[in-house]
């Protein structure tokens, strides 16, 4: 025993040169043609309409960038509030009128302007009159505009405002997101309409045909992924934008997009679930029922991982969270109703804290003093809005930290903080909220444990660097360290657990437990390294684990058993499983060449400059980790085969079916392994920025030197 | 501004219109009365129909009192969308009508919890018929009651002086007592009708005192001249009791901890679908009194906080009464008791919304009304569902009766988890819109006493808690009903009106989860006038 961790341990060593230079190729990765990309900027003189009587002003529109400038709409507002009815921008409600033609929409060159007369003409009663010209157009550079202009004027209006990119830019392209997130949920439809006695397999191909499209558009995301747009390209660097008001009285909007962070999990979210539904053929009981729940999950899964605007976001949320309790609920093993429960409810008291959150944010959001810059918290058709649920606009547009008043005691910014990060925490799972994790899998079906380790558990910190992250950096600096100090919890006390485990489930669990840890720890940082590495690692488990819970149900299966212990020799009787399992072990433990190692490395690169003491003991992790993965390989498959399992195990190797989900994630993970790029490529893409934007809200550099020093 | 002596001497017959629907109700209600008296035949179950029609004209009084009632100014929707998003109401511009000397008031705030009101005792109606030839026993009157009940309901949300609100509150209490005590071979029933009986009795006493103290201070029973006194006397002890004296009568009509003891008992004693009646319109129109008088009249802010502040109280009322509802709901095995301990929870959540109201939160008033109409289609879809299942002799309350039966009867299954899903406040369903709707008038109070105080965001966090605590004993029955295997026969009603209330509502409860908009744009529209 002792010697093979010593072993795993020198493995790890002797290789790590070769990680190394992937970690310095990281972060050059991203292009600096983000620097030298043209960019539109919209001026209007004077941003403000101030009239004391009867008169006209000249209004000049102005690109003052270096790129065309697209406007799509011109407006008059009064005090805010647009004129919606009138098309021609004669509003007859309104005191103000063109003076002369309404300006055209159209393209502005750089250092083109466009001028307009707009006439004042109230009525008897009205002396004075304060109203601005509205402009909808591409410019989105608002993370350079300057914090002082924060005045209460600006509270409820969008005055002149460069509204960034509305929806449709991006041509067709803007539905693909919409496809993905729909398609599964027209699959599931589908599914009830055909009639039950149809027969098992139309299901069964039915929601794998879903699955595989899915997968297919996927595939068309990760080639039309532009890896060089950034935030300072306009749209919040978010590509395939589709946006539109969804609900109107209530300032939630319908909004669709990717960056880096999210195109990873989206692409991962079709991955794991078209295999998954491979691991879900020998589901023999209600498959009709299954099916549509399962394909649900994957429009769930997937609308959370697109969804930019909070409230969306918290309904795909929840709308996982149902299917996942029938499909474990109903499919499971004995103790299924225990199980069910106590993930329903842990999830759900996580999802109400999260609520809570969004309703806070939504009213802080757009007050005096939170306000970044001009506000344009208007809705994407030029509505304004007082508040917002827009995630882009909640992260560069509302500087929460600023007027944070104090609530029992402690900055009302960092309680909406924790209230985000324990909502989320449950998912990852992160100690101690974690205890729901090993009962759910140990009920639910393979294929069910598959997705819940896959996607679900990337949830919760893909929702930390969205929300904690991006939306209340200040905060995200002042809890850092336990972040840190929680996510290397988690790597030792996952890996302790998982060691101690005779049920083979229950360790593949507890060491997703483990190796969530190290997303923590890597975000922790709040380095660009770390970010990246804490992505990577969030979508190597994803493939990772998913293996080994496939294997686990390869055994169940034939045997009804996942005991450790009660195996032995299984390699000698099938070579083809044990080939595979190995390789997938080696793959979780983080053996160099492939690419779980890729990950933990840049998490280790990432964090060791800012912890260097727990990044020292999250390393000893890894040999914990190696332990326990050996050791089970080494009882299940080395030593003397059970003669037990002779009619089970014997000629009854993996077949076509098997093969064909294990050999894809295989590959995958061998690729990953030794050629990284094109996935670490995609996810710098967005956490670059994201790692820049936290870093401008770092406090002063002494209070960073003591934190250093840890 | 049309006074009493106005509408003597130049009488504008117009100004029935926005009377339409409760003198529908009253009308039909009456028409039952005589044709039950006069038909021959032991079954009454046609008379059914004719309150449906009865209750299909009051929605088409209902919708011309909306129209007629207009828009809040000229033609601007906007103004209703900025107060949504939180801009300052014009208060002036409200469109509403004085009748009667000002003891009535028209305005869409009591239009829209008339339909609330209508829909309940739609759904009603359609259950309850079949209910009662199953079970055995059956009276024509019931329906007529159900009507008057209704039209008490109609004069409650209406009423514009405590007077009118004293005489809507018995008009409706009276009819369901009776309800209540309708199966009368059943002893529960009688049990439940006695008691709830007596504490209405105890309660309309309570009122009463309240009122004349109230009087006795302001000079004034109207709700306008009270608003305009109460802060110059808001500290008079006199006015304090009769204000405390108000809130707990209207306790124990909404079953609000502790004046809720009745309930349970009422509620697992009455016929199904007359509990569903009393769970839903009976507290709707508490509420509309209560968010006249507490959340529009008393709502300064000298009155509604402070020690001695109705907003304290209702503060303490609104977190005891969905607390210990919801743990007391936890232990139930009998899913009437069970549902009747929610619905107590729920009168807490929404007392959340009162409170709000009290600070002025521009969107609070909606929300409760949101709250309301979400909450009338889930709950009396539950309860419908509940008296679906039942047989002659075997009423099948216990949750293990419901073993299998997603696998027995898929539709009504479903249309459970729905309900199940929306008391518990799931997305996509009703119930998430309206907790959400709360919760965010709640925080905007919040927002508003930024600083000052912050138990509006306690009073969401303990809110947030227990709707967490609620989904365990929602989810058993849904548990119930798919993870366990069937336990013996069923043989359900089977009855075309309850299966058009049940499918009806479980539609509804669904469309306000996934397009809330309409129903949002017309909850804000309609806010208390003057």
């Amino acid at each position: 025993m002792t010697r093979k961790v010593l072993l795993a341990a020198l493995c790890v060593a002797s290789l790590a040169p070769v990680g190394s230079a992937f970690a310095e190729a990281a972060p050059g990765t991203a292009p600096a043609a983000s620097e030298a990309r043209k960019v539109p900027r919209l001026s209007i003189s004077p941003s403000k309409l101030s009239f004391d009587g009867p008169g006209s002003q000249t209004v000049t529109i102005k690109n003052t960038g270096t790129a065309t400038l697209k406007v799509f709409e011109i407006r008059l507002l009064n005090e805010g509030r647009p004129d919606t009815k009138q098309k021609d921008g004669t509003p007859t409600n309104l005191p103000f009128k063109w003076d002369g033609s309404a300006p055209m929409a159209q393209d502005l060159e750089p250092g083109k302007t466009l001028t307009a007369k707009v006439k004042f003409d109230p009525a008897p009663s009205q002396k004075q009159g304060v109203g601005a010209v509205q402009v909808i157009c591409n410019d989105a550079n608002l993370r350079a505009m300057p914090e002082s202009t924060n005045d209460a004027t600006h509270e409820s209006s969008a005055y002149g405002a460069g509204i960034p990119l509305r929806a449709g830019e991006g041509g067709m392209q803007g539905w693909l997101l919409v496809l993905m997130v729909f398609l599964p949920m027209a699959g599931a439809l589908l599914i009830v309409l055909i009639p039950s006695k149809a027969g098992k397999n139309v299901f069964r191909f039915v929601a794998l045909g879903t699955a595989a499209v899915t997968m297919g558009l996927a595939v068309y995301l990760f080639m039309h992924f532009d890896r060089t747009v950034g935030v300072a390209n306009g749209n919040y660097g978010l590509q395939f934008v589709k946006q539109f008001v969804w609900i109107r009285a209530f300032n939630v909007e319908f909004f669709m997009g990717v960056d880096g962070l999210s195109v990873t999990m989206v692409i991962l979210t079709a991955l794991v679930s078209l295999i998954a539904v491979g691991a879900s053929w020998n589901i023999d009981k209600q498959v009709k029922g299954y099916f549509v729940m399962f394909l649900l999950l994957e429009t769930g899964m997937m609308g959370t991982f697109v969804a930019m605007d909070y409230f969306m976001f918290y309904i795909f949320w929840e709308l996982m969270l149902l299917p996942m309790y029938f499909l474990i609920g109903i499919w499971g093993g004995p103790r299924k109703e225990y199980a069910t429960i106590k993930f329903f409810l842990y999830t759900l008291a996580g999802s109400v804290l999260l609520l809570l959150a969004i309703i806070a944010l939504y009213y802080t959001s757009g007050k005096p003093g939170v306000l970044r810059g001009v506000p344009s918290l208007a809705l994407s058709d030029g509505t304004p809005a007082a508040h917002t649920f827009n995630i882009m606009k909640l992260t560069y547009l509302n500087n929460f930290e600023a007027a944070s008043s104090i609530l029992w005691g402690i900055k009302f910014s960092h309680l909406i903080w924790i209230g985000i990060f324990i909502g989320f925490a449950i998912k990852v799972p992160m100690f101690p909220f974690h205890t729901w994790l090993p009962d759910a899998h140990v009920e639910a079906p393979t294929a069910i444990s598959v997705i819940l380790a896959g996607v679900l558990l990337k949830m919760g910190t893909y929702g930390m660097f969205r929300m904690n992250f991006a939306i209340l950096p200040e905060a995200t600096h002042w809890a850092r360290t336990a972040l840190a100090v929680f996510g290397v919890i988690n790597i030792l006390y996952g890996a302790f657990c998982a060691m101690a485990q005779t049920d083979l489930k229950k360790l593949v669990a507890y060491s997703s437990i483990s190796h969530m840890g190290y997303c923590l720890l890597g975000m922790a940082a709040l380095t660009e390294q770390g970010m990246v590495g804490s992505l990577m690692q969030m979508f190597n488990h994803g493939t990772i684990t998913s293996m080994l819970f496939i294997l686990v149900g390869v055994i169940y299966d034939r045997t009804h058993t996942r005991g450790v212990n009660e195996f032995g020799g299984v390699a000698s009787v099938m070579p083809r499983y044990a080939a595979l399992f190995g390789f997938a072990f080696m793959a979780s433990l983080g053996l160099p060449g492939l690419s779980g190692f890729i990950a933990e490395f840049l998490v280790f690169v990432g964090a060791f400059n800012v912890y260097k003491l727990l990044t020292i003991l999250a390393v000893t992790g890894v040999i914990f980790t190696a332990a326990y993965h050996l050791w089970a390989l080494q009882r299940i498959h080395l030593g003397k085969f059970n003669p037990k399992w002779e009619h089970e195990l014997k000629n009854n190797d993996l077949n076509f079916r098997e093969m064909a989900m294990l050999v894809p994630l295989a590959v995958i993970v061998l690729i990953l392994g030794f050629y990284p790029m094109p996935a670490l490529d995609m996810m710098t893409t967005g956490m670059k920025d994201l790692a820049a934007f936290v870093e401008s809200a770092a406090p002063a550099a002494k209070g960073a030197a003591v934190i250093a020093g840890m | 501004m049309n006074g009493w002596k106005d509408s003597l001497g130049n009488f504008d017959p117009n100004a029935l219109m926005y009377q339409l629907p409760f003198l529908l109700i009253v009308g039909f209600g009456l028409l039952v009365l005589v044709l039950e008296a006069f038909s021959k035949g032991s079954s009454k179950r046609w008379l059914m129909w004719v309150a449906v029609v009865g209750i299909a004209a009051g929605f088409i009084g209902a919708y011309l009192a909306w129209k007629k009632l207009g828009v809040m100014v000229p033609g601007d929707a906007q103004v209703v969308l900025d107060i949504a998003r939180g801009a300052a109401p014009p208060s002036t511009d409200i469109p509403y009508r004085e009748l009667f000397d000002g003891m009535l008031i028209f305005d869409r705030f009591g239009v829209f919890m008339n339909i609330v009101f209508l829909v309940g005792a739609l759904l009603t109606v359609l259950l309850v018929a079949d209910y009662m030839k199953e079970h055995g026993f059956e009276f024509g009157e019931v329906f007529a009651l159900i009507l008057f009940a209704t039209a008490g309901m109609m004069l409650l949300a209406a009423a514009n002086d405590l007077i009118t609100v004293f005489l809507g509150l018995e008009t409706m209490s009276l009819a369901v007592y009776v309800l209540t005590g309708s199966w009368r071979r059943s002893p529960k029933s009688a049990e439940a009708a006695m008691k709830y009986f007596l504490m209405g009795a105890f309660a309309t006493g309570l009122l009463l005192y309240g009122i004349a103290l109230i009087y006795g201070v302001t000079g004034a029973t109207n709700l306008h001249t009270i608003a305009t006194e109460a802060p110059k006397v808001g500290s008079n002890p006199l006015f304090l009791i009769g204000v405390f004296l108000v809130i707990v009568a209207f306790g124990f009509k909404i079953a609000a901890v502790p004046f809720h003891m009745w309930a349970p008992d009422a509620y697992e004693g009455a016929p199904t679908p007359v509990t569903a009646f009393m769970a839903a319109g009976v507290k709707a129109a508490a509420f509309a009194g209560l968010l006249r008088f507490f959340g529009h009249a008393l709502g300064n802010e000298r009155l509604v906080w402070g020690p001695a502040g109705w907003g304290s109280l209702m503060w303490l009322l609104a977190i005891v009464t969905m607390t210990l509802g919801n743990l007391s709901a936890l232990r139930q095995d009998n899913i009437k008791r069970m549902l009747a301990y929610s619905s107590i929870a729920h009168a807490g959540y929404l007392l959340i919304g009162v409170v709000a109201a009290g600070f002025g939160a521009k969107t609070a008033q909606p929300a409760v009304l949101f709250y309301l109409l979400a909450y009338t289609f889930t709950t009396i879809g539950a309860f419908g569902v509940v008296a679906w299942l039942g047989n002659r002799g075997d009423e099948r309350l216990l949750v293990d009766d419901w073993a299998g039966l997603g696998s027995r009867h898929p539709a009504a299954a479903m249309a459970m988890t729905i309900f199940m899903l929306s008391l518990a406040g799931m997305p996509p369903t009703a119930g998430f819109f309206g907790k959400f709707y709360i919760f965010r008038a709640a925080m905007e109070a919040h927002q508003q006493l930024a600083g000052q105080t912050g138990m509006m965001m306690a009073l969401v966090v303990i809110a947030v808690v227990n709707s967490l605590i609620s989904v365990y004993y929602y989810l058993r029955i849904v548990m119930a009903m798919y993870f366990r295997e069937p336990a013996r026969e069923t043989s359900p009603l089977r009855s075309p009106a309850v299966a058009l209330a049940l499918i009806g509502s479980a539609l509804f409860v669904l469309q306000m989860g996934l397009l809330p908009s309409r129903y949002l744009d017309m909850a804000t529209q309609s806010l208390i006038g003057r």
